[in-house]
């Protein structure tokens, strides 16, 4: 720096004009700085869309989608989204009655196989001195030999198989294994074959499913579309999408309003007993110390016992009741101590000093400074909610069908979780979203409502 | 701290006295009583079996000889299954449940502190985002999905490898408790990671982690003797209900892995209205659940000189 | 003036937060020598903490990063290194103690083993041997029955003798400079006079090196031989400590000054603030950091930042009143003799 460059007036004084003690930031109330703050946390904020989506999905989607959720489709039994709904008019059904000449041509269908009927042949063996056992599965045989399910045991004379059993338009292995005369299996003895079943109709259901018309002449080969059912159909043939839709009812029902009351009563226990102090305060504590002790679930199972179900109902209320009896200790606990800790704060004895009466005081300033923290339990006491539901539906002890709940869904789901999975799929995954969406918008939710729980996670 | 022990086992004790009333006196409250079941009983039959039962006498004496028998620790005589004795039934089962839940936790207290202390020190970086997407998960999906989805891939890995790796269910080696106690504790290890991570953060911005570095402690001592010992403390105080959440949580696997624990004994004692069973099991299980908290807390004692030396 | 034992020059230090980078600390240098007592003063958030940390190697790399600068230990520059001629630094060194000491030790340990921890790994004692000299350093910071002191944990102890139960930890490994970050913001002012006296002692006794940090002037009257003030992450004025009271340079240590109560009697008693507050240091002033708040501002302080004037021995600032060119007298601030830009 040389002092030549220098302006002439350099050291001219200047007057400070800023305004220094200027507030720049207009200000915001407690709820919108929270809104704010939440506004800017996208994780919650998208969790919130995602509740948003949920609601809609539970209360406007059955307006939307009016199937009744529980009529069966018995021509669409456990089938997954997107399987083909076609059904091929075929002739009413001819019994068989096969001659010896089918043999020579290995394993195979004699007719293409349908869900009216599979019809098998095979060569005679001459190891089969017992005859031969006939199986029927739906995964290729592994390792473990498991030819699946046992149909017929035929006699050494007998080398052909007509299947009629519950059949689904899906693929099929059959297996043919040889026995000895003792009637054990020859395992290096065993033909299997796959077969692709389509589905069929005979004109007289096709009259009673209203496709065909009663004094129609049937065309045979007709190809017909069957219902839809966007996300297929559960072991029954009740709509997936309706089951859902409907069960979100309850699940969401449970989630919302169990919370809701319990916390309400939380709220009034634990004022009541932070107002009142000393004594009242320790008995009040001392008895919902008992009540956390219990042990919950065997408590829930033991109220819907209790509280038992009559014909007809649901077991919606039974449930709420228990959860409400069980869960009210922990916000009573919490809400009691803020009571505490907000009475002996400044601002209180301000007020009070100021002439504030009792009223004015719990409403001004004990509420909304527990709202908060009252909000934050409700939001993640629904997660919970929407948990135990699903786990006492799953053991049975939830609703009643057929009411449908995503618990109750998951727990007809995981029966058949090996061949049909999208039954235990969707609901399942409702459930882990909902309850997903919940947490991170409680996590959210916490921290916005309370600057101090900002750092943590 | 003997005295702290001393108290916490009095009021644990009034804590069980109070279930076993809460019990005996929902039970009670059931419409219908034990003996109204499918068959019709003749006016003979009937008095003679609530004789024996104990139920012609007046409700009040009725409990006094409840609460008798179960401070002399017998739980009664099942009502379904003729002649058996709940404390043999118990007896039988519990130990599996015990097992399975202890394991459980062990693998779910373990899991969460290590991954809770990882994800705080690789914080906002990869490992840290992986682990807690997966936490997030794990807290999310139910038990029972989890159950599921752990046997299918079992199945699954079965078939692959060509041979019976694990047992896809029942009980008694220890190959069949790998993967139902790994099961059964991931929801509470995803809960203890959170936890463990939030806490573990707290410790690593604390003046006393930095006074340790300012005496030139080297990094992997400031991490067992400063950070970690403190950052357990709170997992450690919440051990005690995890206990809670897993043994109930412990029925769905049980039912899944067909395991005969006494949870699965439960559900079925329930279905069936065996109400001595029913009884004996809520109380026994309750009376557990409330030593177990007890016990993590006098253990928390022993690590915190907090709460040792006051 | 003996040969300092630690010297720092030129050092900047800069943070990445989620508003931007902040410029902490903007080319600061001081030295200080064996058995002297250099304070470091000025507001919150000015950088003085961050300077020392930055020595000691404890600010966290990432956000931080030292972006320039050097301090000389033994003819070595210490930044981001562990040892200095096979002697480690931290603790061994330099030791430092904290501002709170409610919450700097470790509430899980015992006080005997967190000062034990010291010597067992800078001097590779035995745990017995550390303990026993962890007892001898609590009797050293006069702390009343060691050996059962020592077995205690830091919620026993009072703030006061948790300082003393620091200190002893800081000087257990006999470290030729001590840094001290506010120590006696945290205790009630008896026992603040206590912890300096202690400091003091020591002091004489081991011909140790004090770096002071505080924004209490009463302290620095005290303690100080030398002192630092620093505004903005810059250095404004560094002198002895008679020159900053007496005979100060700058417009900011005089408001420092006038903000200090004083039992003179005749003088108006009433203090005077210093208005408004320090600048963001996400974008520092091209200027002079204490232009806006400055009294005396002129046209030449808003955009060219202040070469440093020397205004006598180990006195000097940097401020524009001080230019040759300046005509205008500011009363209670003496023209500097000569500059060095």
């Amino acid at each position: 720096m040389t002092d030549q460059s220098l302006a002439p007036d350099a050291f001219k004084r200047i007057e400070q004009t800023a305004q220094i003690h200027g507030i720049s930031r207009p200000s915001l109330s407690y709820w919108q700085d929270a809104w704010i703050r939440l506004k800017a946390n996208r994780r919650a904020l998208y969790s919130l869309y995602l509740v948003v989506g949920l609601l809609l999905f539970t209360f406007l989607g059955p307006l939307i989608w009016q199937i009744d959720p529980s009529v069966q489709d018995v021509d669409q039994i456990s089938q997954p989204p997107f399987a083909s709904r076609t059904v091929q008019l075929v002739p009413e059904y001819q019994p068989w009655y096969p001659s010896d000449e089918l043999s020579g041509t290995g394993l195979n269908f004699v007719a293409p196989p349908t869900t009216q009927y599979v019809r098998l042949t095979w060569d005679k063996n001459p190891a089969a001195t017992g005859g031969y056992r006939v199986y029927r599965n739906l995964f290729p045989i592994g390792v473990e030999r498991a030819y699946g399910l046992p149909l017929k045991e035929t006699g050494v004379a007998e080398n052909f198989f007509e299947d009629r059993l519950d059949l689904k338009p899906r693929n099929y292995f059959y297996s043919i294994v040889a026995l000895d005369d003792d009637g054990n299996e020859l395992h290096d003895q065993v033909e299997t074959i796959e077969g692709e079943v389509i589905r069929v109709m005979a004109p007289r259901e096709a009259i009673s499913r209203g496709m065909l018309d009663a004094d129609e002449a049937p065309v045979f080969g007709t190809q017909y579309t069957l219902p839809l059912h966007p996300l297929g159909t559960d072991y029954l043939g009740r709509d997936m999408l309706a089951r859902l839709m409907h069960g979100a009812r309850v699940s969401l029902f449970i989630g919302f309003f169990a919370p809701f009351i319990f916390v309400l009563v939380g709220v009034a226990y634990g004022s009541v007993a932070g107002f009142l102090g000393g004594m009242t305060d320790q008995a009040l504590m001392r008895f919902a110390d008992f009540v956390v002790a219990l042990p919950f679930l065997l408590f829930m199972i033991l109220f819907k016992v209790v509280f038992a179900i009559g014909p007809g109902e649901s077991g919606i209320m039974p449930m709420l009741l228990a959860m409400v009896l069980l869960l009210w200790p922990a916000t009573a606990r919490l809400v009691r101590g803020q009571i505490l800790q907000i009475r002996e704060e400044g601002y209180i004895s301000a007020s009070r000093l100021l002439g504030a009466k009792t009223n004015y005081l719990v409403l001004r300033h004990m509420i909304p400074n527990t709202m908060g923290v009252i909000l934050v339990t409700i939001t993640f006491a629904v997660p919970s909610a929407i948990f135990t539901e699903a786990f006492l539906s799953f053991i049975g002890m939830g609703v009643a069908p057929p009411t449908p709940s995503w618990g109750s869904m998951c727990n007809e789901g995981i029966k058949t979780m090996l061949t049909t999975p999208h039954e235990l799929i969707f609901p399942a995954l409702l459930i882990s979203v909902t309850v997903l969406a919940f947490n991170l918008l409680g996590d959210g939710l916490r921290d916005a409502l309370d600057a101090r729980m900002r750092n943590r996670e | 701290m003997l005295k702290y022990a001393f108290k916490r086992i009095v009021q644990g004790l009034i804590t069980v006295w109070f279930i076993a009333t809460a019990t005996f006196f929902a039970m009670h409250a059931v419409p219908g009583d034990p003996l109204s079941g499918d068959k019709a009983l003749s006016d003979k039959t009937r008095a003679n079996l609530e004789a024996k039962y104990g139920l012609d006498k007046p409700l009040m004496t009725q409990y006094g000889i409840y609460l008798a028998n179960i401070a002399k620790g017998d739980f009664g005589i099942s009502f379904t299954q003729e002649n058996r004795k709940v404390n043999d039934i118990i007896r039988e089962h519990f130990p599996v449940s015990a097992t399975l839940g202890i394991l459980a936790i062990l693998f779910a207290g373990a899991g969460g502190i290590l991954w809770g202390a990882l994800t705080a020190l690789y914080r906002n970086r990869l490992p840290d985002t992986i682990i807690m997407f997966l936490v997030i998960l794990g807290i999310s999906v139910p038990s029972f999905v989890v159950a599921a989805i752990g046997q299918l891939s079992l199945v699954n890995i079965n078939d692959l490898a060509g041979v019976s790796l694990l047992p896809i269910g029942g009980w008694g080696t220890v190959w069949h408790m790998i993967v139902p106690s790994m099961v059964l504790g991931l929801g509470t290890m995803a809960y203890l990671t959170r936890l463990m991570r939030s806490s573990m953060l707290e410790i690593i911005s604390s003046d006393f982690v930095r006074t340790a570095k300012a005496k030139g402690v080297p990094p992997t001592q400031i991490f067992t003797r400063h950070q970690l010992r403190n950052a357990i403390l709170p997992v450690i105080t919440v051990l005690g209900p995890s206990i809670a959440g897993i043994t109930t949580g412990g029925f769905v696997v049980e039912i899944i892995f067909a395991i005969p624990g006494l949870g699965r004994y439960f559900v079925q004692a329930v279905q069936q209205l065996d109400y001595t069973v029913i009884m004996g099991t809520t109380v026994f299980f309750g009376a557990f659940l409330v030593f177990m908290v007890i016990l993590v807390d006098i253990i928390y004692g022993y690590v915190d000189p907090r709460v040792r030396l006051e | 003036m003996s040969e300092p034992i630690l010297s720092v020059s030129d050092l900047a230090v800069e943070f990445d937060t989620y508003g931007g980078t902040v410029q902490a600390v903007r080319g600061v240098s001081f030295d200080v020598a064996p058995g002297k007592t250099l304070a470091i003063v000025g507001e919150s958030g000015c950088g003085k903490s961050v300077t020392v940390q930055s020595i000691m190697g404890l600010i966290p790399i990432p956000p931080g990063r030292i972006t320039a600068g050097t301090a000389m230990m033994n003819g070595v520059n210490i930044i981001g290194r562990k040892t200095v001629n096979g002697e480690d630094i931290r603790g061994g060194q330099i030791g430092m103690i904290f501002q709170d000491p409610m919450t700097s030790l470790n509430p899980t340990m015992n006080i005997g083993n967190q000062i034990a921890e010291t010597l067992i790994v800078h001097r590779g004692y035995s745990k017995r041997k550390a303990f026993n000299r962890a007892i001898e350093l609590l009797d050293l910071t006069k702390i009343p029955e060691p050996e059962k002191r020592a077995k205690q944990y830091p919620f026993e102890f009072s703030g006061g003798m948790l300082q003393r139960a620091m200190i002893a930890m800081a000087i257990a490994c006999e470290p030729q400079v001590l840094i001290a970050d506010e120590p006696t913001t945290a205790l009630d002012v008896t026992i603040q006079a206590q912890i300096l006296d202690l400091l003091a002692d020591l002091q004489r006794e081991t011909n140790m090196a004090i770096i002071l940090i505080t924004h209490d002037l009463g302290v620095v009257a005290r303690m100080a031989d030398e002192v630092l003030v620093m505004y903005a992450g810059q250095m404004v004025e560094h002198g002895g400590v008679d020159d900053i009271f007496y005979n100060s340079g700058h417009p900011y240590t005089m408001g420092l000054r006038a903000a200090m109560p004083t039992n003179q009697p005749g003088i108006d008693a009433r203090l005077t603030p210093i208005d408004g507050s320090p600048p963001d240091l996400f974008h520092p002033p091209a200027g002079c950091g204490y232009c806006a708040r400055c009294p005396h501002a002129m046209q030449i302080c808003v955009d060219n930042p202040p070469p440093t004037y020397t205004l006598g021995e180990r006195h000097e600032t940097r401020c524009w009143l001080h230019h040759p060119d300046n005509n205008t007298q500011v009363e209670g601030i003496n023209k500097a003799v000569g500059s060095s830009p």
